[in-house]
């Protein structure tokens, strides 16, 4: 998965909502086509977040777990 | 079984509950406006659907006396306000604070602390002159069924208390409009990785029959449980003036225990701090506003929504109604204002 993405946001340790709340502010601002990489370290918001940015136009591509409790989403603009 | 360990006990169990279904009532609350999202409200709806039943069949059955909390609307409206705001601040209702202390959070224990901490003051410390600008509770002499706990002759408003009619005939109302709620309403898809919002829900329900049976005076509840935490601890400094841990006490403590080796268990315990050391500040507020909102209402998100509601209790549903108003504010002040506008 060594594609590039064109953004990418840390939201590890971030308090509930700043993760969802700055991810779906990042893919509304998107252009089409752009890529988002998300970091967090909560189960919750790997649960949320795929359903929180269809609404503002996201399409997840990916969820990898890239450590302990961590993941990494991958986000695609449609 | 002594009364402190069965709350420590069934704080674990309910512990272990809330870090896997994840229901945060701040998190229910907020996303059914702004995300469109019922999927912890419903969670939720389940639980308070089984205990409406438990309650009133536990009281039929004489093992417990229904103890709504009492009905001072000035405090429910104003504290119910307050705990809304905190809640979106502390980044967690009260049970969803207390149980990401055992996942790890930094935030999530500097906010519980100031909770604890104003809560104490409010109620019976230093700030404890604010209870007198609301009044006193109204009461009725009502008592249908005999079921509920009486206080000098004066029982606490539920909606069958003031109307005076059969308790029973409320709840299976309430009952029957929360399962039409709950079937026929669509419920927003959510891939889970622990229990899913019928389990959920049906468990967070059962420990709150579970913790009525046992504590007696009344179901969950968690404001209660961090001022005791916070007295008793601090008064072991002064030996010969103890303040002895309580049931509720030992069920926040046991709460914390639990989420802690559910979060091990599952691999998700991380210690966690927040980018910007302002965080703390907020969180800080947060606790302290939900301390002032909880100490003042008389009950936090679980024990005005969670255990209050199922008993239809009058000062629960003005709380609750408060509770969404507050969080529902807060969480546009902060997020969707201005979009340039960074909490």
């Amino acid at each position: 998965m060594a594609s590039k993405v064109d953004y990418t946001l840390d939201e590890r340790g971030e308090v509930c909502p700043i993760p969802d709340v700055e991810t779906r502010r990042k893919v509304k601002e998107m252009k089409s086509g752009e890529t988002l990489e998300v970091l967090i370290d909560y189960a919750l918001s790997k649960e949320r977040i795929p359903v929180s940015v269809k609404a503002a136009g996201g399409e997840v591509l990916s969820i990898e777990e890239s450590g302990p409790s961590e993941w990494k989403i991958t986000i695609k603009k449609l | 079984m002594s009364v402190i360990i069965q709350g420590l006990l069934v704080g674990i169990i309910f512990g272990v509950v809330l870090q896997r279904s994840r229901l945060c009532f701040n998190s229910a609350i907020r996303d059914v406006k702004f995300s469109h999202d019922n999927y912890l409200m419903k969670m939720a709806l389940v639980g308070i659907l089984i205990e409406t039943i438990g309650f009133q069949a536990a009281a039929q059955f004489g093992w417990i006396k229904l103890s709504p909390i009492a009905f001072i609307p000035a405090a429910q409206i104003v504290g119910g306000f307050f705990f809304g705001m905190g809640m979106v601040l502390a980044g967690g209702c009260a049970s969803g604070i207390t149980y990401r202390i055992g996942e790890g959070y930094v935030t999530a224990l500097v906010a519980a602390v100031f909770f604890g901490v104003t809560g104490a003051a409010v109620r019976g410390g230093a700030l404890s002159f604010v209870t007198k600008w609301f009044g006193t509770a109204i009461t009725t002499t009502n008592n249908p069924g005999g079921v509920y706990s009486a206080n000098n002759g004066a029982v606490n408003l539920t909606i069958a208390s003031w109307l005076n009619i059969n308790p029973w005939i409320i709840a299976i109302i309430f009952a029957v409009i929360l399962l039409a709620v709950i079937l026929f309403t669509k419920t927003t898809e959510r891939k889970v990785s622990g229990l899913n919002w019928v389990w959920g829900g049906v468990a967070v329900g059962v420990v709150g029959i579970i913790g009525y049976l046992s504590q007696k005076t009344y179901a969950l509840g968690i404001t209660g449980g961090w001022i005791n935490l916070f007295r008793a601890t601090t008064g072991s400094l002064d030996p010969t003036k103890p303040v002895p841990y309580n049931w509720i006490g030992m069920l926040v403590f046991g709460l914390i225990i639990g989420s802690f080796i559910a979060a091990l268990l599952s691999k998700e315990f991380k210690l966690r701090l927040p980018k910007h050391p302002k965080t703390f500040a907020t969180v800080a507020l947060g606790g302290i506003f939900m301390g002032f909102g909880a100490g003042v209402a008389g009950g936090c998100n679980i024990g005005h929504i969670f255990s209050g509601l199922p008993h239809l209790a009058i000062s629960s549903i003005v709380a609750t109604i408060f509770f969404v108003l507050g969080d529902w504010f807060m969480y546009w002040w902060l997020f969707e204002r201005q979009t340039s506008k960074r909490s």
